[in-house]
């Protein structure tokens, strides 16, 4: 059974079909340990510069909203608009738990992280039992984070408003100081991988495959589309709150622009459909080379915006899969020459 | 009680004034999508680079009746620019993939106009002054501003229907969004009509600038809140109906300055928001949408 499976589901990520279950679970961790064993080596080359180093620790961040996104969009095709959102119920719930409530920060961690993944999970199963389409879960979760964005700069009190929230847990620990913070998110991003990358091995990602190409199909061949879907939006929305809870940590402080809807909705769908949308590395190779491009941009101030817009338009006109797809498929093509 | 019932003219009416402003947002946005499928994000950009056209004639010494001409025509060459070059690429995909691309690319259109022009002059805002007190109407001062510029929406809206119901042309367009086989089958060219919508929408994006202006000033930073309000009011009246725009936006207005006015700024704008997300869930199709 388990065999099956594998074969059903052991598409790596470029594409090709592993023999067995035992080469299935190299062709996964191989690259994911790769990735780690590259990003792990950035801070020796960036370790003098607090500017780059706080870059990368963004990037990662990045890196992990995108994984979480593509687990619930490009997995089982939910257009979360939320992502922010998400994560900042993440950054702010873990600063109020620790600092207001004064529970200790791992545990502060741990409740925000819960209460991003019960609120992705419920928005879903708003979307799914209204049945609402990829458009209008699109605008019903972009309702949610503009109101949770006005919810931030309106209860002042309990979230500091428009200036932000000072975290008091955790200063003069590892998590204020460069390396390890970047180690910490780098693990995470790991960790993210290597669960999205099993549930895509397992009957769940064979359940997420079925329903993304065709819904109807699915639910007639007995795959339960509502449960899978709630399920992608459980997890994914843990995987942003905890990335906004690490990341908010890290910085000493959260505010209505550490999560807001255009700092990182927008970016995130940018970095996943540049990687592929729905490929288990697409967001890495998205967030970083985004991350990288805005960096070599910088200096321009406002002014970067335009050639950022310019690459976008062409990337999409030229790759409109992303990346790894489109490598995918022409790597294949030259394996097996058609006829 | 009492209280609020000689309060509730002036709430309906400011309410009124803001909802007609909500229904000319989504009125270009609706259409587009109606016809194309494709989700214009550059919209409220549109409507900015139109005011900026205008604040450049004006600064020029074009008196403003004429300036107000140059940024509708800004604003109908932005629509018929952006139907030549960038819809097509987009036209060739189907269905969701079209929506998304569209999305995408006119995301990167949007970024580069808003990073030029607040590179350009961060400060820069279109404010068109109607002279004069305000106004009776029913009783409740309204300052000039903002009747000038509910009249003109509700001209403009007022065209689109005798345009829509009346006009060859109209009912052309209009057979495309039903039925984009059939109104081929009958020889009406869909590629034509929608260049004519596109640049209508370009036309309306000017039209929102001019009138947003008359009530507040419109910013260079004004484009994404345009398009994001524009995008929720289409959504709640149905993609693709302008009565629809029309309707959920006088709802969502006199939803919105109620709240202001009896519960407090900060949570009126919650408010409306939780209001438009109850009326996608009730009726997911929008308030007068074509259920699919």
């Amino acid at each position: 059974m388990t065999e099956r499976f594998a074969e059903a589901t052991g598409t790596s990520a470029v594409g090709g079909t592993e023999e067995h279950a035992a080469q299935a679970l190299s062709a996964l961790f191989v690259p994911i340990i790769a990735i780690g064993a590259v990003l792990a080596l950035l801070p020796l080359w960036l370790g003098d510069s607090r500017v780059l180093m706080s870059v990368s620790v963004l990037g990662l961040a990045f890196a992990g909203y995108t994984v979480g996104f593509n687990l619930i969009f490009g997995s089982t095709g939910q257009l979360f608009l939320c992502v922010g959102a998400l994560a900042g119920l993440g950054g702010y719930g873990a600063a109020i738990f620790a600092d207001t409530a004064g529970l200790p920060v791992i545990v502060a961690i741990l409740a925000a992280t819960v209460v991003s993944s019960i609120t992705g999970g419920l928005l879903s199963w708003i979307a799914v039992r209204r049945s609402l389409g990829v458009i209008f879960t699109g605008i019903v979760t972009l309702i949610f984070a503009l109101a949770f964005h006005n919810l931030v700069l309106g209860l002042g009190d309990l979230t500091g408003g428009e200036s932000g929230f000072l975290i008091e847990s955790g200063r003069d620990t590892f998590l204020r100081s460069d390396a390890p913070a970047f180690y910490l998110m780098l693990a995470l991003v790991l960790v993210y991988l290597v669960v999205h990358g099993l549930l895509r091995r397992s009957h769940v990602g064979w359940a997420f495959r079925a329903l993304r190409d065709d819904e109807v199909a699915a639910e007639l061949a007995g795959v339960d589309v509502a449960r899978y879907r709630v399920l992608a939006a459980l997890i994914g929305g843990a995987m942003l709150g905890m990335t906004g809870a690490v990341y908010g940590l890290t910085q000493g402080r959260v505010s209505p622009s550490t999560y807001d809807f255009a700092e990182v909705d927008v970016v995130v769908v940018v970095m996943l459909a540049f990687g592929g949308i729905g490929s288990l590395f697409g967001p890495i190779l998205g967030a970083v080379t985004f991350t990288v491009i805005n960096e070599l941009l910088v200096d321009l101030g406002h002014l970067r915006l335009v050639p950022y817009g310019a690459l976008i338009i062409v990337l999409f006109l030229w790759i409109p899969r992303g990346v790894i797809p489109t490598v995918g498929d022409l790597l294949r093509r030259r394996r097996s020459p058609p006829g | 009680m009492t209280d609020l019932l000689s309060r509730l003219p002036a709430i309906i009416l400011d309410g009124v004034v803001l909802g007609l402003q909500f229904g000319l947002l989504a009125a270009g946005l609706t259409l587009v999508y109606g016809l194309g499928g494709v989700l214009n994000l550059a919209y409220g950009q549109m409507a900015v680079i139109s005011a900026m056209a205008i604040l450049f004639a004006v600064n020029a010494g074009v008196p403003i009746l004429a300036a107000v001409v140059v940024g509708l025509i800004t604003g109908g060459l932005l629509g018929l620019i952006f139907d030549q070059t960038l819809l097509r690429p987009i036209y060739r995909r189907q269905g969701e993939a079209r929506v998304l691309l569209s999305l995408l690319l006119t995301l990167g259109v949007a970024f580069m106009v808003d990073g030029y022009l607040n590179w350009n002059d961060p400060t820069a805002g279109l404010t068109i002054q109607i002279g004069g007190g305000p106004i009776d109407v029913f009783g409740v001062p309204m300052r000039r501003g903002s009747i000038v510029g509910s009249a003109i929406v509700l001209a403009v809206f007022g065209l689109l229907f005798v345009f829509f119901r009346s006009t060859v042309l109209g009912r052309a367009v209009r057979s495309v969004i039903e039925d984009e086989e059939g109104a081929r089958l009958v020889g009406i060219d869909p590629s034509h009509m929608l260049r004519i919508i596109l640049v209508l929408s370009g036309v309306l994006a000017a039209v929102v600038a001019v009138t947003q202006s008359m009530i507040r000033p419109v910013t260079v930073t004004a484009g994404f809140s345009i398009t994001v309000l524009a995008l929720i009011v289409t959504v709640v009246g149905g993609l693709g109906s302008v009565s629809g725009a029309f309707l959920a936006g006088l709802i969502l207005g006199v939803i919105n300055t109620f709240a202001t006015s009896e519960i407090g700024t900060f949570l009126s704008l919650i408010i409306l928001l939780v209001a438009a997300a109850v009326t996608i869930l009730i009726r997911p199709s929008g308030l007068l949408g074509v259920r699919e």
